[in-house]
């Protein structure tokens, strides 16, 4: 009893590290620049499709190509910021909404048509490699993203907290005037938000890869699961998204495990449901906007 | 938008366009042709049901597919279940979607802007998913075609598609007439207030949650009535077509493309979106999938960055130019 128990927290622990790439870079995103980026998971998406096709072509490691999918999509983040996002920034919520929105239906229909909707998949090495540790299964490749994804949080949250730029990004996301005064320029510091928020959407995909389907959709799966999460650990906190992806990830696999294979996403949206109606602020209080 | 009453000129256009409206399917034989006027139709319909509230109050809803199944379902419901006519059915099921939007609106209103988009968004998938798990409700996800009768019109079955044609343009003339006469009202600026700013609408003693609840009645309601008539019309009803994400999509696209929170916005939307879709189709044959919404999109993104007003605001520069008046509204 307590095995099946076990196994379904270790299983929703490790995608969970996924969903904590995906919603950190929502939160990020939503905390400095103050928008909520409906492509991110089309940024996934993208990932994927990188490591499928350095993988295809020349035999590259999925995990290898997180060294070309995360700077390729950080430029992305980039030039995004500094040629759409920038020009939509007010006091108006239309714009922002349906700019990204419009970039995450551009992106998911483009992939359509260059791909096609076929599945694409990776076999790797250690894709059907798994640890048994006294009656669990703990798929290898599943441990790495999850080791990987934990490493990559723990660098941002370093990156923030130590480096000039990274407490610039603090300042602009607790008061965007007073930072401005003190000197940071509001768009060098968004456009890096971008860029790291994209960077860790791309890793994601590459993590995924070695188990994974890329098809043009997948974002929708981990984007829909990023908002639940960035709701939840109250809008805008970085550890607080980290620790409710985990919390999903569990829910999720402990829903598949006891109420049904599908179930996964109605407990998802059972979980958003329930926190707008009695936790609207996020579980860590502060104030919803 | 204008605030000095409808000049003459607008009446005279106005009567042409409805003569030229009601003489269309008898001129056009083409049964092709007729079907995608009543596509233009319904999606206008779709489009200026979501835009009282997602284009005057501004509360950017992507749900309204919610509505939309929950029509299409009550009625489908009553009539194969219980053999009730679809017209009474279409009226329930405008019942049902106000009675849903009551406890969807408690939620979604807790939050504001992007949180609101993505709480409609979830409530209407959930709803999917309600309907698509739960076989002993409805049919399950395989859905039920609806049974031909011929030409029943006490059924909303029809044997020509003219007759279909004009049961929409019904719809969409009741659609507009509302929005006229909530534009006009107290209601009506309340909403644009609203739409504003929030927190100085509720300074000056507007009661947002009641005027946002209403407004949502209204509009859940009217999409309803959208989803029954388009389940009579195509014959089959399953949830990934009555709630189906890009019915939300299309009804937010439309009004926005068109010049959000504006009486003709939808439809002038509808028309230019709808058209772009058929000459695609035509030019490209439907063999790639993706490229019709890969175009929306990026008419959508083009009407943010340069014409955030959409067309409307394009028709209204020039017709004020036109008449030599000043705009009333930029």
């Amino acid at each position: 009893m307590w095995e099946t128990v076990a196994q379904a927290v270790i299983n929703g622990l490790l995608i969970g590290g996924i969903y904590a790439l995906v919603s950190i870079g929502v939160t990020l995103i939503f905390g400095v620049v103050k928008i909520v980026n409906f492509a991110q998971g089309e940024f996934v998406m993208i990932g994927m499709y990188i490591s499928f096709f350095l993988a295809n072509q020349f035999g590259i490691d999925p995990l290898l190509s997180l060294v070309v999918s995360m700077p390729v999509l950080f430029a992305a983040g980039v030039l995004i910021q500094h040629f759409l996002i920038r020009r939509v920034l007010g006091p108006n919520d239309m714009p922002q909404i349906f700019l990204t929105f419009a970039l995450s239906l551009l992106l998911l229909n483009l992939a359509l048509m260059l791909f096609t909707a076929n599945y694409r998949t990776v076999h790797t090495s250690y894709s059907d490699e798994a640890l048994h540790i006294g009656g669990l299964y703990i798929p290898v490749a599943k441990l790495i993203a999850f080791v990987v994804a934990m490493g990559l949080s723990g660098a941002l949250w370093v990156f923030l907290h130590t480096t000039d730029l990274g407490k610039a990004m603090r300042a602009a996301a607790q008061n965007r005037d007073v930072a401005m005064l003190m000197g940071i320029n509001p768009n060098r510091v968004f456009c890096v938000a971008l860029g790291i928020a994209l960077a860790l959407a791309g890793a994601a995909g590459s993590l995924l890869m070695p188990f994974y389907s890329a098809y043009p959709f997948v974002g929708q799966v981990f984007v829909l699961m990023a908002f639940v999460a960035v709701v939840l650990g109250t809008l805008g906190n970085v550890m607080g998204a980290l620790i409710a992806s985990l919390m999903m990830g569990v829910a999720e696999s402990l829903g598949i495990q006891y109420v049904g294979a599908d179930s996964g996403l109605i407990v998802v949206f059972a979980m958003l449901l329930l926190t707008l109606a009695f936790k609207p602020t996020g579980l860590g209080g502060g104030r919803a906007r | 938008m204008m605030a000095h009453g409808p000049s003459t000129r607008s009446i005279i256009l106005l009567a042409i366009g409805i003569a030229v409206l009601i003489a269309l399917p008898l001129v056009v034989k083409s049964s092709f042709a007729v079907d995608i006027f009543i596509r233009i139709l319904l999606f206008s319909f779709i489009g200026v049901a979501w835009n009282l509230m997602g284009g005057y109050a501004k509360q950017l809803s992507l749900g309204h597919a919610a509505y939309f199944g929950l029509g299409a379902y009550t009625s489908t419901i009553l009539q194969i279940d219980f053999n009730i006519s679809p017209w009474i059915g279409m009226i329930a099921g405008g019942v049902v979607a106000m009675l849903a939007s009551l406890p969807i609106g408690w939620l979604c209103f807790r939050l504001r802007g992007p949180y609101f988009t993505i709480a409609t968004i979830a409530t209407a998938q959930a709803l999917m998913l309600i309907f698509l798990k739960f076989r002993d409700l409805a049919w399950g996800a395989e859905g039920t075609t609806i049974p031909n009768l011929g030409a029943a019109p006490l059924m909303m079955q029809f044997e020509t598609k003219a007759a279909y044609y004009y049961v929409v343009l019904g719809l969409l003339a009741a659609g507009l007439v509302i929005t006229f006469l909530i534009e006009r009202s107290w209601m009506g600026y309340y909403l644009v207030a609203i739409g504003e700013d929030e927190d100085a609408a509720e300074a000056i003693g507007v009661n947002a949650p009641k005027m946002k609840r209403d407004i949502y009645l209204i509009s859940s309601f009217l999409t309803a009535l959208a989803g029954t008539f388009y389940t009579q019309y195509i014959y089959f009803i399953d949830p990934a077509t009555a709630f189906s994400f890009s019915i939300s999509i299309e009804a937010a696209l439309v009004s926005i493309v068109g010049g959000i929170g504006t009486l003709w916005g939808p439809v002038i939307g509808t028309i230019l979106l709808e058209t772009t879709s058929t000459l695609l189709q035509s030019w490209l044959g439907s063999s790639i999938g993706g490229v019709q919404l890969t175009v929306y999109s990026l008419i959508l993104m083009a009407v943010i960055l340069w014409r955030p007003t959409g067309l409307m605001g394009m028709i209204n520069d020039a017709w004020h130019r036109s008449v030599g008046r000043k705009p009333a509204q930029a």
